[in-house]
């Protein structure tokens, strides 16, 4: 038997592996990301197109998973120079000990920026020392932050170096500085004492307890955010279809060679995963590159360490996922709306009419939801939760209801001069590129609207009117238990100084009646204070005065506290003074003192007490004195308040003085509407270069078409005008649904936090830069424009 | 130079792109009323030629006179006037304006030379007609025929009453048969309107229709009128 005799049973023919279903799709992704990376000239325009544009936007989003993190960062810097508190007291004082400092705060101002300051003067051989220096400063140095290092090195400010007789030894360490920019100096002193205000410091780093963030404040935070970052996420998805006409071109030539309409949607996908990737690679390393300069950037007083940059790795690992998906799913979505023919034509599938009913189901679903989370009280724990999805579904809603209204819109327009009708028909043929661009502005500005309606609401709780009258005086200065002398020193270094037009100065002390009083008793006490009669004239209704004149001033509308007052004050009896080191003085109130009623000071406190002129009292034997100046300045006069300064600086350190304030705001809430503010610029200078690309985008793809005008000697200003209301028409319709939106959601926020709407034409200001972004993307478009203009464009070879 | 009874005439014209030269020393002229075929291979420089006999372009050196005047000494808004006022222009694909319906897109040089919209779209529609595309007036160009779009775009050419027409491949993205009724269609409608054609091709079917041919190569335009 041979092996040709033996019978073999045929094996059997190896059935197809039965294909995976994500096998298509692996083929067809990698397919378009080879097409996107390897596409010539024309396919790496587009995929870095929408690299840039989502690197753009993916930047912003680790930005923004930063801001925790700067937040934790600054918080604990703050901390760390945060002094123990050894009481609930803040006026408690610790035992003098080898280790203890004694600190004085010697804040100022320097055209509108703040300096913080402190004297310090160590009271043994190991003091304390703040974080960032390595030793406190002897008297007469001082050690800075950077910034004040260059501010006081700048030949500009000498005004400033005048204000700190110091010799500057050393340089505060990031450590110990709230941000790269903020302005602090260590001075050293050899005569601050605790009588002289000196607080003592025992350690630092333990801030107390931290109160909570006000539940009116999370909704405002929670509302900023969304805001924020809404339009960013509808950058992205805008970014990711840049360049889709020239791409939708490439797969009509795959369609002649056989593929399906499934697999060119794949394929693009694919172009659109690898430019997304990238993009999320460039937005890396524009973060990274771009927190290198953060320290040098300052916005709304608010700037960063780049070590304080640091995204928290769940998010970043977030945005590397969720970005490339969205562009996949945005890419699959765009691609259900368009037919690839094979040869080479590409229709906008028959063109459906966008329906309303759903586009409405979101921003209704939001309202809804808004309403059943219900009011919460001033104090009631909010849930943080209900109202994002609520807000969220609102703005989204509002963006998909755009398209639906500009189509509508632009749909009933008819003739027109040449530039419209060109704008109104382009629109009319495709809409939908322009409302993509613009429902970034709608989200924002509804956005912002919103959450402007909330500030002003909530404007009463967190704004409180001091009273403070600035008109009067635009200056507060006061220096405590100083010699009666110094005071009146005080007074007139203040009225020569430059600038300065009028000094309510009055050296003030408390009377109290002689006697021996039980534990039990309280002694009469009143205030006694010392002017001359132009003073004495802002204090009190005083008909006729002169020097030598004593006045009984009684409160306004006080029976009681004049009763009060005047058991001290007995006309022709003696009243006492005492300084906090026991020196006392006694005098007697003239008989002939004449009882007048006080009035409000500039600082809008009501005066009462024995006032009288100098020639009354030697003031310099005056013990315990403290001198008060309210001090106006003529804003005329250059650098008047620095003067003020100057001069407060050069009497004493330590004597606060305080710039004067109609208004004043909670810290919080200043924080929360600086955030606003800063966001709010940065998004709408990210939705003006989505525009602007956009709108370039649509340029580039009629460049031979604007060419071909160009040849019938169309003018430049028609297709000016035409760029501006193709740009113009869908903003303002866009504007007009987030002005309507914003209200809608500004009045159901109001009513959760149980405010009432103050302002219904909040809105004004945001229209009014919604404008200017129309024009400012028209006029940066204009330059490119102008280019395409040329008739090269009509060259094909 | 300028050839007797010439409405448009170019003498030594000289253009480079770079260090490619697109002309090199090419002359040319039509007269009123007259078809003139300009042909050559690809890349011999026709369509550079036929773009700044339109003022579209401007040469680096020669002189180009229209009706008498130098199209060299005008400005750029001269240029683009005298485009608006005098010139039609047809090219390859049609390249009508894809927002604008049919006959905006006819009514557009009128529009664009200041004639209300009623009247520039009334002249529109009888070039339409005589076009025989008046039953696509309102279609978009999208949703039309190259042949038919062609047609709209020889109509958009004569509809501002142009002295010349400049034609740059009109046929070539189209079948023959439709090539050749619209070739027709242009050179009756010219014809009988006294208005002059410069009609770039490469095609001998299509310079057919010409009255006289001028064959550019190397730059240089080989025009026999010219050279007499």
């Amino acid at each position: 038997m041979t092996l040709l005799d033996e019978k073999r049973t045929p094996a059997p023919a190896p059935s197809p592996a039965r294909p995976s279903r994500a096998a298509p799709w692996l083929r067809d992704l990698a397919l378009g990301i080879r097409f996107a990376a390897a596409g010539g000239r024309e396919g790496w325009t587009r995929t870095l197109l929408t690299a840039v544009g989502v690197g753009l936007g993916v930047t912003l989003l680790f930005l923004a998973a930063s801001v925790p993190h700067a937040l934790d960062a600054r918080t604990a810097r703050e901390n760390a120079r945060s002094e123990t508190q050894i009481s609930e007291n803040p006026d408690a004082q610790a035992k003098k000990s080898d280790t203890t400092v004694l600190r004085i705060a010697a804040e100022t101002e320097y055209h509108d920026r703040t300096i913080l300051g402190h004297l310090m003067r160590a009271e043994g051989t190991h003091p304390v020392l703040p974080p960032g220096i390595d030793a406190l400063p002897a008297a007469g140095e001082m050690v800075v932050s950077p910034a004040l290092k260059d501010l006081l090195n700048d030949p500009g400010n000498a005004l400033l170096r005048e204000r700190f007789p110091y010799k500057v030894t050393g340089t505060i360490a990031d450590a110990g500085l709230r941000s790269p920019n903020e302005l602090l100096y260590y001075a050293g002193s050899d005569t601050l004492t605790p009588a002289a205000g000196g607080h003592r410091v025992t350690g630092y780093g333990d801030p107390g307890p931290t109160p909570p963030l006000a539940p009116l404040l999370v909704v405002l935070v929670i509302m900023v955010c969304v805001v924020l970052l809404a339009p960013v996420a509808i950058f992205i998805a805008t970014a990711v279809r840049f360049g889709g006409d020239r791409r939708d071109r490439r797969l009509a030539a795959l369609r002649l060679v056989g593929t399906d309409i499934r697999s060119t949607r794949r394929i693009a996908a694919g172009e659109a995963l690898f430019g997304s990737a990238l993009g999320v690679l460039i937005g890396l390393v524009l973060f990274l590159v771009g927190r290198q300069f953060v320290s040098y950037i300052e916005v709304w007083d608010i700037s960063a360490f780049p070590a304080d940059l640091a995204p928290d790795l769940r998010l970043c690992l977030l945005i590397a996922v969720a970005v490339p998906l969205t562009a996949v799913l945005v890419t699959l979505s765009a691609m259900r709306s368009v037919v690839i023919e094979p040869l080479g034509v590409v229709r906008n599938s028959r063109s459906r009419k966008r329906r309303l009913w759903w586009r409405l189901l979101l921003p209704l679903a939001g309202l809804g939801v808004l309403a059943v989370n219900g009011q919460s009280g001033e104090y009631e724990v909010v849930n943080p939760y209900t109202i994002t999805t609520g807000a969220v579904l609102v703005l989204v809603g509002l963006a998909l209801l755009l398209p639906w209204l500009v189509e509508a819109s632009v749909g009933r327009l008819r003739g027109g001069p040449v530039p419209w009708q060109l704008a109104t028909r382009r629109l009319q043929l495709s809409s939908g590129t322009a409302s993509r661009a613009v429902s970034g502005v709608t989200v924002a500005v509804a956005g912002a609207v919103a959450v402007q309606m909330l500030f002003a609401a909530m404007n009463a709780d967190f704004n409180k009117a001091t009273g403070q009258d600035t008109s009067r005086a635009q200056f507060y200065a006061s220096s405590e238990q100083v010699s009666g002398n110094a005071a009146v020193e005080t007074i007139k270094e203040f009225r020569a100084t430059k600038g300065v037009t009028q000094v309510i100065g009055m050296i003030e002390a408390y009377a109290s009646k002689p006697g021996k009083y039980s534990e039990d008793d309280i002694q009469p006490t009143t205030s006694f204070s010392i002017g001359d009669c132009a003073t004495l004239r802002e204090v009190a209704r005083i008909d006729s005065c002169k020097d030598g004149d004593t006045f009984v001033v009684h409160p306004r509308d006080d029976k009681d506290m004049s009763g009060w007052m005047d058991k001290t004050a007995r006309k022709g009896k003696e009243i006492e003074f005492e300084s906090g080191t026991g020196r006392k003085l006694r005098w007697t109130l003239p008989a002939d003192a004449r009882t007048v009623v006080g009035r409000k000071d500039p600082v809008g406190e009501d005066r009462w007490g024995i006032m009288v002129t100098p020639g009354a009292i030697d003031a310099t034997t005056l013990p315990g004195a403290s001198t008060v100046s309210q001090i106006r300045i003529d804003d005329s006069v250059p650098d008047a308040a620095e003067y003020v300064r100057n001069t407060a600086a050069r009497i004493d350190p330590g004597m606060r003085l305080v710039t004067m304030t109609s208004v004043e705001r909670d810290r919080q809430y200043a924080s929360v509407q600086t955030g606003l503010q800063v966001g709010a610029t940065v998004t709408l200078l990210l939705i003006a270069a989505s525009m602007l690309v956009s709108q370039l985008e649509q340029l580039r793809e009629r460049k031979r078409l604007l060419s071909v005008l160009v040849a019938f000697g169309t003018r430049r200003t028609t297709l000016a005008w035409s760029v501006l209301w193709q740009t113009a028409l869908p903003v303002v319709i866009g504007l007009a649904v987030a002005v309507a939106g914003g209200l809608a959601l500004g009045a159901a926020l109001c009513w959760m936090v149980g405010k009432q709407v103050t302002d219904w034409l909040m809105f004004l200001p945001l229209a009014g830069a919604g404008g200017a972004l129309i024009l400012l993307v028209t006029l940066l478009s204009l330059p490119p424009l102008w280019r395409m203009m040329r008739p090269d464009g009509l060259r094909s070879e | 130079m300028t050839p007797a009874g010439s409405l448009l005439a170019a003498h030594d014209l000289r253009k480079t792109y770079g260090s490619t030269p697109a002309l090199d020393g090419a002359s040319f002229s039509v007269h009123p009323g007259e078809v003139v075929a300009v042909m050559g291979p690809s890349g011999s420089g026709k369509s550079t030629l036929l773009h700044c006999l339109a003022g579209i372009i401007t040469p680096d050196s020669g002189t180009i006179t229209y009706d008498g005047r130098k199209l060299s000494a005008m400005s750029d808004a001269e240029r683009s006037a005298l485009r608006r006022s005098d010139f039609g222009f047809v090219f390859q694909f049609g390249q009508l304006v894809p927002e604008l319906t049919c006959v905006e897109n006819v009514a557009l040089p009128l529009r664009l030379n200041g004639t209300r919209r009623k009247d520039a779209e009334r002249t529109a529609r009888t070039w339409m007609e005589r076009l025989e595309v008046e039953d696509i007036a309102s279609k978009r160009p999208g949703e039309v025929s190259g042949g038919q779009g062609q047609r709209v775009a020889v109509a958009r050419a004569l509809a501002g009453s142009p002295k010349v027409i400049f034609a740059d491949e009109p046929t070539g993205a189209l079948d023959s048969l439709n090539g050749e009724r619209v070739m027709q269609l242009l050179t009756e409608a010219a014809r009988s309107a006294n208005v002059a054609v410069v009609l770039v091709t490469h095609e001998a079917r299509v310079a057919a229709y010409s009255d006289r041919d001028v064959t550019v190569r190397d730059g240089r335009a080989r025009d026999l009128e010219h050279a007499a």
